[in-house]
């Protein structure tokens, strides 16, 4: 059984890689690898630490006797600096398969390196190396407040920063990436999030308590790490505008990215008694909230091109849902969600509220046909196809060591050698380092 | 022919593996060849010099001197061997064993320290896997680097064994009242496990050693363990010794201790058996084992303090018994019939 480092954000922190990803996977996980959890926060769950041994590290000086031991190092990327920081920091010590969580990343570089780091040359030195002088000015703008964060995580998503060295690349969403056009040089897959589905009987109580009120008012919910890109200052544009606003109440549950202005402006569209902010919710009142919501509203502008662990949860309640048509929400079925254009967001918002009110019924079947699809998202099937991913990107490891000597070679040459004279010497080279690790032998003069 | 003997090694650092190339040339140049040996320094830290030093015996073209053929390569040690020659032979002293058998040994273990070493393992062991079969024979040292060669790249490899130098002049006088341990200082060849043993001997055992430091911290540890174990008076420390020196050692010793962690080979153990003394080793020494027949040339101990301890107690109260023993090795030592006639004949067939 392959022994496998896998560092992730795990319970109990607050996200949703932590808190479903990670709990959904594990068990099936450890079916298939021996698995020793790596974690740099200060509490782990208990209940993670009977699923796998949990090891400690710090990303400055991480234990590699001890990671050696393993075959290989699955790290988890997305987003949130405090959660991902650290493992990135591991993941470019020594190459491994990175699962992006996110696809584009400028966030979190921007974040860890400019916030935190205080480093803006590493920032600016990065978006220089991916796209040019094009991309560093654009950094300097952006420091200096002259381009909004969602231009650039469109613009400059430094997604093959995340990504540089890595012997393999996972994501949850194949459309995403290729859409994003920062395709790793290393072997991708596109593997579905992974979702254990509620019992049936437990599901059709949640059912019961949802239709135990079938009139309105009807509960809308928006749930999660709630950052700018959540959309939820148009969601409060949409319910204000539309006349039939009393007969819905919106639940927002996670944490927010500014608080103080999501308030203010619920103040302004006169939204008061019929919002609530609910803050970061615990699981027993996650089930709560969710069983008795009759619509879910779950958009995303601009995508970070990440899967939604939480989609794939309103659908386990059976939770109609509105996203937008962007990234790896723009693949899901058309009868399983509605959609939102991201050019006529609060039209298609009040849209669809409207058609909810005209037939729930219609919504209700929509929620069914999801929870239907989760059967796509079984952690077995996960496990079993990341094990043989495991195993095949092992077998090519040998040419991270090749391609990281090309470069030196190169970067030595152009130090001291005219370009005409170094190109005999980089073509013997390269023919040797091709023989060395890919068995093309036979380069002597004979 | 003009044969072209290709070895690696590090600067300063002369042990078993520099003697038998020089060795080998000798045996070349007596048999009626023209043989030079190419020393190319290998430097094995951080672990990305490694695939570097890899690609630089590559870039080296042995074919021809000023026009005339080099006739055959004959590649020692990595990376030199992964040199390139149209009648390249390999004749394996050993492979970088911290990529193979050594990579999670606690004293010898090094790329498993470091992130970049899985990768370049991975790398040392595929350009092994595809190069080393590039030659037109691969012979190898011992039975036991055969076997690791099989073992992790599936490659086969035929045993050639060489004698020690000056073997002819190796000789036995009497049985004196110290054990005899010839060896580089450093972890892998187990200094201070033999101090472990010499502290829980019940006999007043004695053990010379002989031998330079790797380094000073190898050398320090087995000086503090003396302390701390309060052997000072049953130990002599004699640093480096002279082959003339080596040679009366052998001849006047009760025994020799070698119980090294898995060795390539050893000459340690060819050179007591030709001084007619038993050999102490352990069970897991690795080449000693291809030559010491336990209880019979000599003891085969497990690799902890007590059981070697009981064995340097068992040869020390039998005297007559270790003399017997002595003797039967060099009887198995001129059964064998190693000579480098032998090593010369193979490798250039």
């Amino acid at each position: 059984m392959l022994k496998i480092n896998w560092f992730s954000p795990l319970p109990p922190a607050r996200s949703g890689i932590a808190q479903n990803f990670a709990m959904q996977l594990l068990p099936a996980l450890a079916r298939h690898f021996e698995v020793v959890l790596w974690t740099d926060q200060d509490q782990v769950a208990p209940e993670v630490q009977r699923m796998a041994r949990v090891a400690r590290y710090a990303p400055d000086a991480p234990p590699w006797r001890e990671i050696n031991d393993g075959a290989i190092s699955v790290y988890h990327l997305g987003n949130q600096p405090d959660l991902h920081g650290g493992i990135w920091q591991v993941s470019m010590c020594q190459p491994g398969i990175v699962v992006l969580h996110d696809l584009r990343l400028h966030d979190f570089f921007f974040t860890l390196w400019v916030q935190y780091r205080k480093d803006r040359a590493s920032y600016l030195a990065a978006l220089e190396r991916w796209y040019g002088g094009e991309g560093r000015r654009a950094g300097e703008a952006f420091c200096r407040g002259g381009i909004s964060p969602e231009s650039m995580a469109q613009e400059f998503p430094l997604t093959r920063e995340a990504v540089r060295g890595a012997l393999g690349v996972v994501t949850h969403s194949s459309r995403a990436l290729a859409e994003l056009k920062e395709t790793p040089v290393c072997p991708i897959i596109a593997l579905d999030h992974p979702y254990v589905p509620a019992g049936e009987p437990r599901y059709r109580q949640w059912l019961a308590a949802r239709t135990a009120s079938p009139h309105p008012p009807y509960r809308l919910v928006v749930f999660g790490y709630l950052s700018r890109n959540r959309r939820l200052e148009a969601v409060l544009e949409a319910l204000a505008g539309i006349p039939e606003r009393e007969q819905f109440r919106l639940d927002v549950c996670g944490q927010l990215w500014d608080e103080g202005h999501i308030r203010n402006q619920i103040e302004r569209f006169g939204l008061g008694s019929l919002v609530k902010l609910l803050g970061f919710l615990p699981e027993s009142l996650v089930e709560q909230e969710l069983s008795i919501a009759d619509l879910a509203i779950n958009l995303r502008y601009p995508s970070m091109g990440e899967a939604s662990g939480s989609q794939l949860q309103f659908w386990d309640y059976g939770l109609p849902t509105l996203v937008t048509r962007t990234g790896w929400y723009a693949s899901l079925p058309e009868d399983a969600v509605a959609f939102v254009r991201p050019e006529h967001e609060v039209e298609d918002i009040q849209s669809h509220l409207r058609a909810f009110l005209a037939d729930p019924g219609a919504f209700r079947a929509m929620g069914e046909r999801g929870r239907q699809s989760l059967e796509n998202n079984d952690p077995e099937k996960y496990a079993n196809t990341m094990a043989q991913f495991a195993t095949m990107v092992l077998r090519r490891s040998p040419v991270v060591s090749a391609l990281a000597l090309a470069g030196r070679i190169g970067n030595d040459l152009s130090a001291w050698l005219h370009p005409a004279a170094s190109s005999y010497l980089l073509d013997r080279a390269s023919r040797e380092i091709v023989a060395i690790w890919q068995g093309k032998t036979g380069s002597h003069d004979e | 022919m003009k044969v072209l003997v290709v070895t690696s090694g590090v600067p300063f650092i002369r042990g078993g593996a520099e003697i038998l190339a020089d060795n080998l040339c000798q045996a070349l140049s007596a048999a009626g060849h023209t043989a030079e040996l190419i020393f190319i320094p290998f430097k094995h830290y951080p672990p990305s010099r490694i695939p570097e030093h890899m690609l630089a015996c590559r870039l080296l073209d042995l074919t021809e001197t000023c026009g005339v053929r080099i006739d055959r390569v004959i590649g020692l040690k990595f990376p030199a061997y992964l040199t390139p020659h149209p009648n390249k032979v390999i004749w394996l002293l050993h492979q970088h064993r911290t990529a193979y058998e050594l990579w999670d040994h606690p004293m010898a273990g090094d790329l498993i320290h470091h992130p970049d070493g899985p990768v370049v393992r991975e790398a040392i062991r595929q350009a092994d896997r595809e190069l080393i079969p590039e030659a037109k024979a691969v012979y190898t040292l011992s039975e036991n680097v055969s076997d690791r060669l099989r073992r992790f790249c599936g490659i086969a490899g035929e045993p050639l064994y060489n004698p020690p130098a000056h073997a002819a002049l190796f000789h036995n006088n009497f049985a004196g009242d110290y054990f005899f341990f010839p060896s580089r200082v450093t972890g892998v060849k187990r200094q201070l496990l033999v101090i472990e043993a010499l502290a829980r001997c019940q006999e007043r055992t004695l053990v010379r050693f002989a031998g330079e430091a790797d380094s000073p911290r190898e050398l320090a540890a087995c000086v503090d363990a003396i302390r701390q174990l309060k052997v000072e008076d049953r130990v002599e420390w004699l640093g480096w010794i002279s082959e003339e020196q080596k040679r009366e050692l052998y001849a006047n010793c009760l025994g020799v201790l070698f119980p090294p962690v898995d060795e390539d080979y050893g000459y340690v153990t060819l050179e007591a058996m030709l001084s007619s003394k038993p050999v102490i080793t352990c069970a897991d020494s690795g080449g000693p084992l291809e030559f010491v027949v336990d209880r019979q040339t000599g003891l085969v101990a497990a690799p902890t303090p007590e059981s070697l301890a009981r064995a340097m107690d068992a040869l020390w109260a039998d005297r007559r018994g270790a003399a017997a023993k002595g003797e039967a090795g060099r009887a198995r030592y001129e059964g064998l019939k190693i000579s480098w006639e032998n090593v010369v004949e193979k490798l250039l067939c």
